[in-house]
């Protein structure tokens, strides 16, 4: 069956909506820790176990449970990354891309030795909105994703441009020598953004932990999409990784018919469908050797 | 005979024009410095020569060879060598390493003699160690030798800079800010040595943002000043020059 | 003492020359009567050596790469697997679902190192000029997308099944059973482990390697002392692509199949670790971390079967997690590794 294209755009724009939570917290590590971090899935798999606890456990209602998981989520992001990061601040890229891979190695397995292997659905009410006429429906459950991701960006948005410490930020991105001698508190700086990275990977750990489940791999396997993104968006800059990430989820989804027709239309039997999760790695790789500095430019070459 | 010419060399970063339209000529046998207020492109100009970054416009020849956006590598070998304003010793290596690497043309250097440890790569090697601790001799670094370039102390840095430089036998040796933040008794020594390796003939640029220094040891002043070369000659008429003296004061 | 001469001193014995002799007796043991009836109990451990000496190969040209020239390649697995692949398919006869050309052996190895060596090069000229943790996810991604080829593309590769039906050199020359041919095959490949690393050891050991440790130090400076750093870069790259290759292509000729479950990031991540808790850029050291870490892998397979309560996936779960703990205490506590230099690393522990 065909599916019309104005469904394949909301399902794309679900799929962004997942990757841009998760984006706009790795880019604005990336920009003000300088560091990529690995282990970025492990908090998304964090909220998402927060989430059910709060919906299956306590009885919660979803979007208090939200609330809950951004919270929590936060503090336990945060506190992590005091322990394991901050102390080697200093270390360089490499060391600091290594520690988050035995972070993500530490946290990963570690919930699935507590948790088991198990999916764990966080069940919830949903209601479809049918459009027949244009040929497409949402869910009440797609519509709370994509809004909680337009909020967080609104909100990320005046944060960045109307709060003192989000300014403080902004100029510690740019150049955080500069941003130390003119009195910024650079420490407060990274706390915050650890905060919010954490923050906003625990909301989406919840959104994905009803679509999909809490499981231990849950986040871990948005992590490429999410480094894909926040590349394709100019590696740092959280509006970049916004438009990245729902370019991403378009294509993404947008491909999987496109390669079908393909296949058939060469009657041959490659399984290009079955690639659908290669095909992040491949734009990630075109994005970097075709355009390394992303949609807007940042600086990943060496020379 | 003129060793580097340069002519209309031009760079830009986005509205900024760093460099704009330089072009000046170094003839062998000369010490020639360039003095300019912060910010006139020095080291802009120092690094298009070099093609260490790209020039917009114009052209570099170089001991009769056009060399415009050559690799670095290239001119390196041509004679063309360079010190940086930061010193930038490899501080993971050993004095004694930062100075064999210098060593041109080491057969040891590509993986056929690595391997098979072929005695002209030994031979190489032996002549190249013999020439390094000559030149730590003179610049009284010997004892550091087996030392981690990092835990030289800054002066010392700025003479293994130099001392390496020498191991390429540069006919051009182009000095980027070689006093800065060096005490008067380490300046003396390193005019001395600058003076030293002009009379044993050869050619020196030296980039330097204050003037005394370079009054007495300089045969030629090119002054910059945004991004222009606004006079040349030699240190007592430029020192004279109205326009030069208002765009120290001024900038 | 870091320079050139005194590494050359530190080395009694040559192992490019030991290496080499001990495969022409490696050779000839093959072709003769004689075999070697290894006592019963030892097999997994067996097993586990022939993983080391395949894995040692990936790791020297590894080490060459992050070691010593400062090159992070998160994707080693990817030429070991294209390695074994090109030779498994080249050679296999009439495999169950893939392609099998029937092709004798030496094709397949020469074919493997010949693949892997051009990949090296197609992905060096592309993605080596990328800042360091780019490049880490550049190659993390290539060998991901290979990896995700072999399991979907299953007219080719079989898919998830693998191939069979692939030669067994090795296990041709003797009757005497599996035990026998376990030993053999650890001679072959002991001997060709040592002879890359005493290639690889000449290579870092020279002026050669010296101009490596410069260009980790400091691209720039290293180009402007005259060296071509790009070409330098790119040839260490294509020397582990192609012996990575080749233990690739020993692997499937070892285990006449290949499979997906072979080559996953696993491999990636044990040589990596290994290299890490040796001491990145002691050529020896890497050997002893892999060692270590390999025998931590050995021990706790032994270690599951004496536990009770604990499941066998919160088994694997637990040692995953103790590699992760040893990883990140490494790069915390001990960069340099056990036998790694601190300050040739420019790290402080």
């Amino acid at each position: 069956m065909e599916i019309p294209l104005a469904q394949e755009v909301i399902f794309g724009l679900v799929i962004g909506s997942y990757i841009a939570l998760g984006a706009i917290g790795f880019t604005l590590v990336y920009g003000l820790v300088n560091m990529i971090n690995f282990a970025h899935g492990e908090f998304i798999t964090i909220g998402a176990f927060v989430g059910y606890f709060a919906v299956a456990e306590i009885g919660l209602p979803l979007p208090v449970a939200v609330l809950v998981a951004l919270g929590g989520t936060a503090v336990v992001g945060w506190g992590i990354a005091r322990i394991t990061f901050e102390p080697m601040n200093d270390a360089g890229a490499v060391p600091l891309l290594l520690m988050s891979i035995g972070l993500g190695l530490v946290l990963r397995n570690g919930i699935r030795a507590i948790a088991g292997p198990d999916r764990r659905n966080i069940r919830t009410d949903v209601a479809t909105y049918r459009f027949d006429d244009l040929g497409f429906f949402v869910t009440s459950q797609q519509l709370l994703i994509i809004g909680l991701t337009l909020v967080s960006v609104l909100v990320l948005h005046l944060f960045l441009s109307r709060t003192m410490l989000g300014i403080a930020m902004r100029a510690t991105a740019d150049n955080e020598d500069l941003a130390l001698v003119s009195g910024i508190d650079t420490r407060r700086v990274r706390n915050a953004v650890w905060l919010a990275a954490s923050g906003l990977a625990g909301v989406a750990g919840v959104m994905l932990g009803t679509a999909q489940a809490a499981s231990p791999t849950v986040g871990f396997g948005q992590l490429l999409l999410i480094i894909t993104a926040a590349i394709l968006g100019g590696a740092g800059s959280p509006y970049g990784a916004v438009a990245g990430s729902y370019i991403l989820g378009v294509a993404v989804t947008v491909s999987v018919p496109f390669l079908q027709r393909l296949e058939e239309t060469l009657a041959l039997n490659l399984e290009l469908t079955a690639l659908n999760s290669t095909m992040a790695f491949v734009i990630l790789i075109v994005v970097l050797l075709v355009r390394p500095g992303g949609l807007v430019s940042a600086e990943v070459r060496t020379s | 005979m003129t060793l580097l010419a340069v002519d209309g060399l031009r760079r830009s970063f986005g509205s900024l024009v760093a460099v704009d339209g330089v072009s000046f000529e170094i003839e062998a046998g000369e010490i020639v410095g360039m003095i300019g207020p912060n910010g006139a492109g020095k080291t802009t100009t120092f690094n298009c020569i070099l093609s260490v970054i790209d020039s917009d416009a114009g052209t570099v020849s170089f001991d009769g060879a056009d060399v415009t956006g050559g690799p670095p590598h290239a001119l390196a070998r041509r004679g063309l060598v360079r010190t940086f304003q930061q010193t930038r010793e490899l501080e993971t290596l050993t004095v004694a390493d930062n100075m064999l690497l210098a060593a041109p043309e080491h057969p040891g250097e590509r993986a056929w003699h690595a391997v098979g440890r072929t005695s002209t790569s030994a031979q190489r090697e032996a002549a190249a160690r013999e020439r390094a601790m000559e030149l730590l001799e003179v610049f009284d670094i010997a004892g550091m030798v087996e030392e981690y370039a990092g835990n030289l102390s800054g002066g010392q840095r700025k003479l293994l800079e130099l001392a390496r430089s020498l191991m390429l036998d540069p006919k051009l040796l182009l000095l980027d800010e070689p006093f800065a933040g060096v005490n008067p008794s380490l300046t003396n020594e390193i005019v001395g040595h600058i003076e030293a390796l002009n009379d044993d003939g050869m050619t020196l640029l030296i980039i330097e943002h204050e003037l005394e220094t370079l009054t007495d040891l300089v045969d030629r002043l090119i002054v910059l000043a945004d991004g222009q070369v606004l006079a040349t000659g030699p240190p007592a008429a430029i020192m004279e020059n109205e326009e030069v003296i208002d765009a120290y004061l001024g900038g | 003492m870091s320079d050139g001469a005194s590494r050359f001193e530190e080395f009694p014995v040559d192992a490019v020359h030991v290496g080499l002799t001990l495969f022409v007796l490696a050779v000839l043991f093959l072709y003769s009567p004689l075999f070697v009836q290894p006592p019963g109990g030892t097999f997994t451990v067996l097993e586990v050596v022939v993983l080391f000496l395949l894995y040692a190969m990936i790791l020297v040209g590894l080490n060459l790469q992050f070691g010593h020239a400062g090159l992070v390649n998160f994707g080693p697995v990817a030429f070991f697997a294209v390695g074994g692949y090109t030779a498994a398919m080249l050679t296999a006869n009439e495999p169950f679902r893939a392609v099998g050309l029937g092709y004798p052996w030496p094709v397949g190895l020469l074919a493997a190192i010949l693949v892997a060596a051009a990949l090296g090069v197609l992905l060096g000229i592309s993605t080596l000029r990328l800042r360091d943790d780019f490049l880490a996810i550049v190659t993390l991604a290539v060998a991901e997308i290979i990896h995700g080829l072999l399991e979907t593309q299953s007219d080719i590769t079989g898919g998830s099944l693998g191939l069979n039906n692939v030669p067994r050199p090795i296990a041709g020359t003797t009757t005497a059973g599996d035990g026998a041919v376990l030993v053999s095959t650890i001679i072959v490949f002991g001997a060709l482990a040592l002879l890359f690393y005493g290639v690889f050891r000449r290579l870092s050991a020279s002026p050669y390697g010296r101009v490596l440790r410069a260009i980790r130090a400091d691209e720039q400076v290293t180009e402007t002392l005259g060296k071509r750093v790009f070409r330098y870069k790119l040839a260490v790259f294509v020397y582990g692509a192609a012996v990575a290759g080749l233990a690739g292509a020993l692997l499937v000729f070892y285990n006449g199949a290949a499979a997906p479950g072979f080559f996953t990031i696993n491999v990636t991540v044990i040589v990596w670790i290994g290299m890490l808790i040796g001491g990145a850029g002691s050529d020896r050291g890497v050997l002893g971390g892999l060692a270590i870490i390999m025998s931590f892998q050995l021990f706790t397979r032994f270690l599951n079967d004496q536990i009770p309560f604990v499941t066998q996936d919160q088994f694997a779960s637990i040692r995953l997690v103790l590699i992760g703990l040893l990883l990140m205490v490494i790069v915390k506590y001990r960069p340099e590794g056990i036998w790694g230099d601190a300050d040739e690393l420019g790290v402080e522990s």
